[in-house]
């Protein structure tokens, strides 16, 4: 790394289903005032911005072009990132690049989706371009509807989720019922979280085993909702973060791989040598590569908490044993015993994580500020009890094959 | 399929309609020959020389060792459930897809239950997105052998590949 950067204030907004009371771009700079107020940087001290939402989401296609005046970029370099659901995760590592080139001391990254802008959440501007325009080359092959319906991407990522949970069940041994547990859990936890989207205080498994089948294995329950909300973070370099931050989040190791599409037969109208979706390739070579960086030989005893993007719960389990956290095949078991829980051995997503709140663009950015908060102590009612050295984030979007994991710690990484 | 949404104020009604067909996007150069396949009700996919694997339908190059993929294979038309899904009996006027309703537009009957699969077909290495035919819901398993059903006159379409269904062995 050519120098270090740390993350020295995060910033949110409430999440909720309709946030009515503002406009995209007054819900952007809510979370991006509320970054620097947490920094104590004001605006002038910012020398970039990177931002982000999911292309087409929320009814406007550019809107990074209009949000610029209520975030302060006016006179300084704003770059845009949007790799679909890793978005976020994009972002934060833009910012990162950004300050640990050298090239900007102050930078922020906000990420934002404002699904209600649109009326079926994400389906008119969002589903229909990202997910069923790609299919348009199809139709003329003569593809049929009842074909169409079968295609893992109409369901875009719910769709290749249940194929991928399926995957996973048959190589783990899990059962749905597993995903009753994480999905209760991501609501408890986001209880304790005043920014979350769904919180339901003392959620049971039953409670959502009770909820109907969309697609057997998944229930109304286990599926993340469509949230409003952004999120933003301060970077700074090593000098100014130790003179204006107390307990900064050190970016102890980064990095990002794709892998072949596992979406079947859409974009590409080829197949895809990715015989099981859940195998997850670029997800281990990202946590490999960033735990190389973050001088971490053993994730399982090093890293003390997890913010894993997992819209649905089959995904928390599976994305932790490719960060490295569980064996292969056996986070549902640690699940069960609680490992998993706030206070258990290795906290996942303590904040309720996507499956309880999915401003998309935000959503990965979010799991890095969430580390972030659990490193600086600051994460209130859901800080983990346990000391935390190091913390791991995960962005998980693209065609379903992009992968950002990010490594945040209390000290900086050591030099190599 | 997505859930409908409750209904919420209308600020403005413009009546049109949309033509899929104003879309020009360009399938792989190699749809059109894997479509040619099924109208004689074969499978052709495509092997690449570094990593060996027979990827269905056929692509030109490699996703992971980007080799050029030249060679066509005919694959068998038996072959094994690697995954699967399964849906609750549909019901009329609650999904929509491409604002249209499975139900009202007969593409689904009402109360059906679609079972999705993934198929990999001997002699290949990747899986088929399909729809498991014949079968009832509850006998569907991971490692089921199954056989691609056309439809009785083939015309080179996508759509003459109807499915799969339980094979007798």
């Amino acid at each position: 790394m050519l120098r270090n950067a740390a993350i020295i204030g995060c910033g949110q907004t409430k999440h909720s289903g309709r946030r009515r009371d503002v406009n995209q771009a007054e819900l952007v700079s809510e979370a991006v005032h509320n970054a620097l107020e947490d920094a104590q940087v004001s605006l002038k001290e910012v020398n970039a911005l990177v931002v982000g939402n999911m292309q087409g989401f929320g009814g406007v296609a550019n809107p990074d072009l209009w949000i610029g005046d209520w975030i302060g970029a006016p006179g300084k370099p704003v770059l845009r990132i949007a790799t679909g659901g890793t978005t976020g995760g994009s972002v934060g590592q833009g910012g990162f690049y950004s300050v640990m080139s050298g090239l900007y001391d102050i930078v922020v990254a906000t990420a934002w989706e404002k699904h209600s802008d649109s009326k079926e959440a994400g389906a008119t501007t969002g589903l229909l371009h990202v997910a069923l325009a790609n299919f348009f080359h199809a139709f003329g092959y003569g593809l049929s509807m009842k074909n169409l319906l079968a295609t893992s991407a109409v369901g875009a990522a719910a769709g290749v989720a249940a194929y991928q949970a399926r995957f996973y069940m048959h190589r783990s041994g899990c059962r749905s019922e597993h995903f009753d547990m994480v999905a209760a859990k991501a609501r408890r936890n986001a209880a304790r979280n005043k920014y979350a989207h769904l919180q339901w205080p003392n959620c049971t498994p039953e409670d959502i085993h009770k909820t109907e089948l969309i697609v057997d294995p998944f229930r109304y329950g286990h599926v993340c909702p469509a949230s409003d909300g952004a999120s933003a973070i301060v970077i700074a370099c090593e000098d100014i973060a130790l003179k204006k931050c107390k307990r900064p989040a050190w970016v102890k190791g980064l990095a990002s791989y794709s892998d072949e599409e596992t979406q079947m037969q859409s974009e590409s109208g080829g197949g895809v040598g990715v015989l099981d979706p859940s195998e997850q390739m670029g997800a281990r070579l990202s946590a490999m590569k960033a735990y190389q960086q973050a001088g971490i030989k053993d994730p399982k005893q090093e890293i003390d908490v997890a913010e894993i993007y997992q819209p649905f719960p089959s995904q928390e389990l599976l994305f932790s044993e490719k960060l490295g956290l569980f064996d292969e095949g056996k986070a549902w078991i640690a699940m069960e015993k609680g490992e998993t829980e706030i206070n258990g051995r290795m906290p996942c997503d303590p904040s309720g994580g996507v499956n309880a709140t999915n401003a998309i663009g935000s959503s990965a950015l979010q799991r890095i500020l969430e580390a972030g908060l659990q490193v600086m102590g600051k994460a209130e009612d859901h800080q983990v009890p346990k000391k935390v050295r190091n913390a791991v984030a995960h962005g998980w979007g693209g065609v379903t094959n992009y992968i950002t994991v990010t490594v945040l710690g209390e000290t900086p990484a050591p030099r190599r | 399929m997505a859930y409908l949404k409750d209904q919420r104020r209308e600020t403005m009604m413009v009546e049109g309609s949309w033509n899929i067909g104003a879309y020009r996007y360009k399938g792989s150069t190699q749809l059109q020959e894997y479509v040619d396949g099924l109208k004689e009700k074969k499978l052709i996919g495509s092997l690449c020389p570094g990593c060996g694997k027979v990827i269905v339908q056929p692509r030109n190059i490699c996703g992971r060792c980007h080799r050029r993929m030249d060679k066509r294979m005919v694959v068998s038309h038996k072959g094994t459930i690697t995954c699967f899904v399964i849906s609750p009996p549909i019901e009329k006027g609650k999904y929509k897809i491409i604002g249209m309703d499975p139900v009202e537009a007969g593409v689904i009957q009402e109360g059906a239950i679609l079972v999705p699969v993934f198929v990999r077909f001997d002699g290949a290495d990747s899986n088929i997105n399909t729809i498991l035919l014949n079968c009832p819901p509850e006998k569907v398993h991971i490692g089921m052998r199954v056989k691609a059903v056309f439809v009785e006159n083939p015309e080179g379409k996508l759509s003459d590949l109807e499915g799969v269904e339980p094979l007798k062995e």
